[in-house]
């Protein structure tokens, strides 16, 4: 719920000044890019260190092994494309050349969720993080505001070992101080509450919160955590929360088969007894839209959101 | 042009036929790519003994030159070559075939010294090639980097996409060495998926291309101490190779890609090897 002080941030602006100050940092830095240098996040990058920067165009297999490559002979690889090139075309390579061999290659997979609504089901994937959280060795980041998104960076980097940074479009609202510091394999806990534990991602931390403040107005006392870390999964967090409100809700702009719904129901269903709720894209094809009208559809704004959970908590 | 003499010819030929019966001692638990193996054997040989600047002492000292094997599968050829070279200790190659053995049917670099990087999806290997040459570039290093890849591993999509971007990133640090056997796992490659005419598809991708005799020692010298063939454009070297060369009951044949021997016929294998090892011998010099 915006006031006068609401603060909201283009993601890739965030990576890409923090690219420029973690390469001026960090001179092992290398950006490769298909075809994405000026958009993608990486234009200030190039344009600071024009020789740290490589241009493969469109060819992400290639690119993929390239990163390794460059990563396995000491630099630190960032990686972009759209999620579907970036994630899937050269998903071997992430396997077998980045996770296999756990080099520092950092895959930036831009427009992730329903970023590009528009353009259709080839560019708007909801499985990635299914697809790359299968894989042994990668972490996977799915940050929810500015400051996150730049400590994302900055942390992936210092981690020695593959990341999945998924990468908005959409603005995102500020949650955080400028302070914030990111810790890898931690969720944050943003709200307290007793009645029922709702965990939350990217896009869907800011609206999870806004559902919570509804839902204290009916008298429900709502915990927030966001998950951030989508893997390694904090699964004491989820335990320690989900131990005092005995029912937990995922809430996240991507499949509900394998993604943070699925990898909280992992850690439910073996080590600790909750009810679960999954919110987000049932195992199908996306309809086509902008945003907003999909994060609608789909149930994904805050009163929808707040609506399931009341439903949930009544059943 | 420099020439290896007579002594190193000798040595160099004595050394490949006693790695080929070392691969076919490794083979006797069971099953291996002895085909690719014996076909790419005499130029691996070549380069670990002539052309890399390596120190089996230290396998991951920042200045040396690169071996990257593509076609993964042809790994016994490299074990034997390490193992030759001191990478390991030779007892190593034994345990091929067996449980958590570190010398699995492909590469792995985490449990054995000398693997560059693991590999054994085709079409891998020429794009982390290229990744390293960059970096060398980057960090004005001269180190160089090889790769042998397949030409029934060429049909892969990545191998061209690599091809074009280390022209396009002026990679004269990189050479290609595709081991032309003409096999591949169900037949001629020709036949299931014509990968011809190297020369000119390489050439047209801006690398600078010579063909050779994948089993003269003194062609694979020459030619491998000479890259780059031009400043500026990457190298590539089509060498035409016999699959399973040296084991004359199974050369040129696709049966042996992969072989699921028995012992008995292991044995056999080392007679035939050894006798083809004489009569070469004897004509050398």
């Amino acid at each position: 719920m915006d006031n006068q002080n609401t603060v909201y941030e283009n993601p890739r602006k965030i990576i890409a000044d923090a690219l420029v100050d973690l390469g001026r940092q960090d001179e092992r830095v290398v950006y490769v890019s298909c075809d994405s240098s000026l958009g993608a996040a990486g234009g200030p990058f190039n344009q600071t260190f024009p020789k740290r920067h490589f241009e493969f165009g469109i060819q992400e297999q290639n690119a993929m092994g390239e990163a390794a490559g460059l990563a396995a002979s000491g630099k630190i690889s960032f990686i972009a494309a759209y999620v579907p090139f970036a994630a899937f075309r050269c998903f071997e390579q992430i396997r077998d050349d980045v996770c296999k061999t756990r080099l520092n290659v950092n895959i930036m997979g831009n427009n992730c969720g329903f970023s590009v609504g528009p353009l259709g089901p080839t560019h708007v994937v909801v499985e990635d993080v299914g697809v790359i959280g299968s894989v042994p060795n990668i972490t996977i980041l799915s940050p929810a505001d500015g400051p996150q998104y730049r400590e994302a960076v900055f942390k992936a980097a210092q981690l020695d070992g593959p990341v999945y940074l998924r990468v908005h479009r959409q603005k995102a609202r500020r949650i955080y101080e400028d302070d914030y510091r990111l810790t890898i394999g931690k969720g944050d806990l943003l709200l307290e509450g007793s009645d029922v534990t709702v965990v939350a991602a990217s896009t869907m931390v800011a609206n999870a919160l806004d559902a919570a403040r509804m839902l204290k107005t009916k008298g429900i006392g709502a915990e927030v955590i966001n998950m951030a870390t989508l893997k390694p999964i904090d699964s004491q967090l989820i335990l320690a929360s989900s131990a005092k409100t005995k029912k937990v809700v995922t809430v996240e702009e991507h499949s509900t088969v394998n993604g943070l719904g699925s990898a909280v129901a992992n850690v439910l269903a073996t080590q600790g007894p909750a009810l679960l709720k999954k919110i987000g894209i049932d195992d199908h094809f996306a309809v086509v839209g902008e945003w907003a009208q999909l994060i609608d559809y789909y149930g994904l704004t805050p009163e929808k959101i707040a609506q399931s959970i009341e439903n949930f908590l009544n059943t | 042009m420099q020439r290896l003499s007579k002594k190193e010819l000798l040595a160099l030929h004595q050394k490949s036929y006693a790695m080929r019966t070392d691969i076919l001692k490794m083979m006797r638990f069971g099953e291996g790519h002895i085909g690719g193996a014996f076909s790419s054997l005499d130029i691996i040989t070549v380069l670990y003994n002539k052309i890399l600047r390596h120190d089996p002492r230290k396998p991951k000292w920042e200045d040396r030159d690169r071996f990257i094997l593509s076609a993964g599968h042809k790994c016994l050829a490299l074990y034997a070559v390490l193992a030759d070279q001191g990478y390991f200790d030779k007892e190593i190659l034994w345990t091929y075939n067996t449980l958590d053995t570190r010398v699995p049917m492909h590469p792995d670099e985490k449990v054995l010294p000398g693997i560059e990087f693991p590999t054994g999806s085709l079409g891998h290997g020429l794009p982390v090639a290229n990744g390293m040459a960059l970096a060398g570039k980057l960090d004005q290093k001269d180190y160089r980097v090889f790769v042998v890849l397949g030409d029934g591993e060429c049909a892969e999509g990545s191998i061209w996409e690599a091809v074009m971007a280390a022209s396009h990133h002026k990679l004269d640090n990189v050479t290609a060495i595709v081991d032309r056997n003409g096999l591949q796992v169900n037949g001629r490659t020709a036949d299931i998926m014509d990968t011809s005419p190297f020369e000119k598809k390489f050439e047209a991708f801006g690398w600078a291309v010579k063909t050779i005799n994948g089993h003269d020692f003194n062609a694979i010298y020459q030619t491998l101490r000479n890259v780059p063939f031009e400043k500026e454009k990457p190298s590539a070297v089509i060498a035409d190779t016999i699959k399973c060369k040296g084991l004359d009951f199974a050369e040129d044949q696709f049966d042996y890609h992969h072989w699921h021997c028995e012992p008995e016929k292991i044995d056999e294998a080392i007679v035939c090897v050894d006798r083809k090892k004489r009569e070469e011998g004897a004509n050398i010099g």
